[in-house]
């Protein structure tokens, strides 16, 4: 096994492109335009968008289930297209599913040949794994009779089968219940802690946010940001939130300053605009009303994501109530 | 090469569980009961009439599960999906399709022997062991069962899997007509009808020349000749039309 430079990203994709043809004419849909992404190693790296963005389409031509139409993905330093490539990935597809007359033992066997690791160490690896995602007592049951929350555990398992570099989860925590979302976050940070990098796409927004070192959001096939979390969100404080007390009790609340969220006799709370603050500290001042709080609000990654999702839709999708 | 055993054995290890042998050793016993019956109502040789049918069930039955299993094999992995964590490791394409192939015939060597253990043991009970001719015949079955099971793998990788069943129940058809194509193009009056006979005859595959049925069931001698070039045409068509699998499946996107 080669080494690999430390500054050698995980992931590199540069002018990717993916254009589908449908129908008896044969119509393009572009799928992927023009993507250019770049996950350092080591890193968490969220991957958000709505239905339909691009998501799976990306993680489908890494993983070499799709081919790409135009531009060029390393997954480690080597290209995509080499099937050695993806000896140092590990992978969890959405909703993953499993030849039911195996067994979860038998099944991470039968993986681990496919990455050729050594039967002793195989063997040593698929049971550290069972162990680890509590499913020791159901090794030897066929997948058939598993339930959805354990396939996900026996995927979980197989994407790390091989000690992977790189591990790319698409929608690990889709459907799961809370029990079984803890368990992916678990592994998601534990990896991390361990030096792998990991690439996952959701739609659970507070995952993102709480996992991700960096994130990047596709919107009908095209990137519209990358970046830590900080980095998205700077300058979209959305509104300040003032928490006030002595306020006179004879004050009607129309008279407070700022749109009043809720008021209990002589407190309230009131937000306005980042560029109210000065006026509204003024009010205070003449009015003898205190200041107890104050509190930027920041944008959330949903309304960032909404907001991109808005910039992309077509004139003609929006006015039929479409956004993606 | 590892890898492509690795699939191999899941494959075999899948038709097992998925009980597809037991419905060959169904068939296995059913022809068993009715070479008894027709030994009741027949006059004359009688073992040779439950050679005859035996033979050609096994013959029948064989290219039936052949096709089944064929035509399932990869569409079944795209249709369960298990094809995703299983080309997202480090295997060729071209390995994941020779492994299927390699692995259900395996299991089809497995079921021809069943079928051929069950024809030993009818004969056992009419007082004769089949000679090596009828154990040659089964393995010419094998060959040409390799080549309907590479078509199959062809139509199912390009195909669904009505369509694939469609071409390769035609191919099959087809194959075991290539002869008469041949007689019957040579007596048309028009030139051209004769060319495009021709030209059918040397395209079409001609799974005739894997047949050494007659031989078999009068216990002839074994005809040596026509099985070295049965085998070579086999072993030479078999693998053109895996590559031809390989190379569609290698440019298919996933859904």
């Amino acid at each position: 096994m080669s080494t690999i430079a430390a500054d050698t990203p995980a992931i590199s994709i540069r002018g990717l492109r993916k254009v589908y043809r449908s129908g008896f004419w044969r119509r393009a849909h572009v799928g992927l335009d023009k993507l250019d992404l770049e996950v350092h190693r080591g890193e968490v790296f969220g991957f958000i968008g709505p239905n339909g963005a691009g998501k799976t389409t990306t993680i489908k031509i890494l993983v070499g289930l799709h081919q790409a139409t135009e531009g060029t993905v390393q997954l480690l330093g080597r290209s995509h297209r080499d099937p050695a490539a993806r000896s140092r990935v590990g992978f969890l597809p959405e909703r993953p599913y499993f030849y039911q007359h195996l067994t979860a033992r038998e099944l991470l066997r039968f993986y681990g040949e496919l990455f050729e690791m050594d039967p002793g160490v195989l063997r040593r690896r698929s049971e550290a794994l069972l162990e680890r995602v509590d499913l020791t007592r159901f090794a030897d049951v066929p997948l058939g009779s598993y339930s959805k929350g354990m396939l996900q555990r026996v995927g979980l398992a197989q994407t790390l089968i091989a000690e992977p570099e790189l591990i790319i989860l698409d929608e690990p925590t889709s459907g799961l219940d809370p029990l079984g979302r803890a368990l992916v976050r678990d592994v998601i940070l534990e990896e991390r802690d361990a030096g792998r990098t990991v690439f996952f796409s959701s739609h659970v927004l507070h995952d993102v946010e709480t996992m991700s070192d960096r994130v990047s959001i596709l919107v009908r096939g095209k990137l519209q940001g990358v970046g830590t979390m900080d980095e998205l969100l700077a300058g979209r404080t959305r509104h300040v939130e003032l928490r006030l007390s002595a306020i006179p009790e004879n004050m009607p609340d129309e008279a407070i300053f700022g749109e009043l969220a809720r008021r209990s006799g002589t407190t309230a709370v009131v937000t306005l605009p980042p560029d109210g603050v000065a006026d509204a500290l003024a009010w205070c001042a003449a009015f003898g009303v205190a200041v107890d709080q104050l509190t930027p609000v920041r944008a959330s990654l949903e309304s960032l994501l909404l907001d991109a999702v808005e910039r992309e839709t077509p004139v003609d999708a929006k006015r039929m109530g479409v956004l993606a | 090469m590892k890898r492509v055993f690795a699939v191999a054995r899941n494959t075999l290890r899948e038709a097992i569980r998925d009980k597809v042998l037991y419905s060959i050793l169904f068939f296995g016993v059913l022809v068993l009961g009715m070479s008894l019956v027709t030994e009741e109502i027949t006059i004359g040789d009688q073992a040779k009439v439950v050679r005859s049918i035996a033979q050609g069930a096994i013959d029948l039955f064989a290219a039936i599960i052949a096709m089944f299993l064929g035509i399932s094999l990869v569409w079944k992995e795209l249709d369960r999906k298990t094809v995703y964590t299983v080309l997202s490791k480090p295997l060729p394409r071209w390995q994941f399709v020779v492994g299927k192939y390699l692995g259900l015939m395996a299991t089809l060597v497995v079921e021809v022997g069943i079928l051929l253990a069950l024809y030993c043991a009818l004969m056992t009970m009419h007082q004769e062991f089949p000679p090596p001719v009828v154990f040659v015949s089964m393995g010419l079955l094998i060959a040409e069962l390799a080549l309907l099971t590479a078509f199959a793998t062809l139509f199912s990788a390009a195909s669904s899997p009505v369509t694939a069943a469609a071409f390769t129940l035609s191919v099959f058809v087809i194959g075991h007509l290539a002869d008469d194509i041949w007689v019957f193009g040579n007596q048309a009056q028009s030139p051209a009808m004769r060319e495009v006979a021709r030209v059918l005859y040397w395209a079409l595959p001609n799974f005739e020349v894997f047949s050494i049925r007659e031989e078999a069931v009068h216990h002839m001698p074994i005809p040596w000749g026509r099985l070295g070039s049965a085998l070579a045409y086999g072993a030479t068509y078999t693998s053109a039309v895996l590559l031809g699998a390989v190379m569609v499946f290698e440019r298919k996107d996933i859904q």
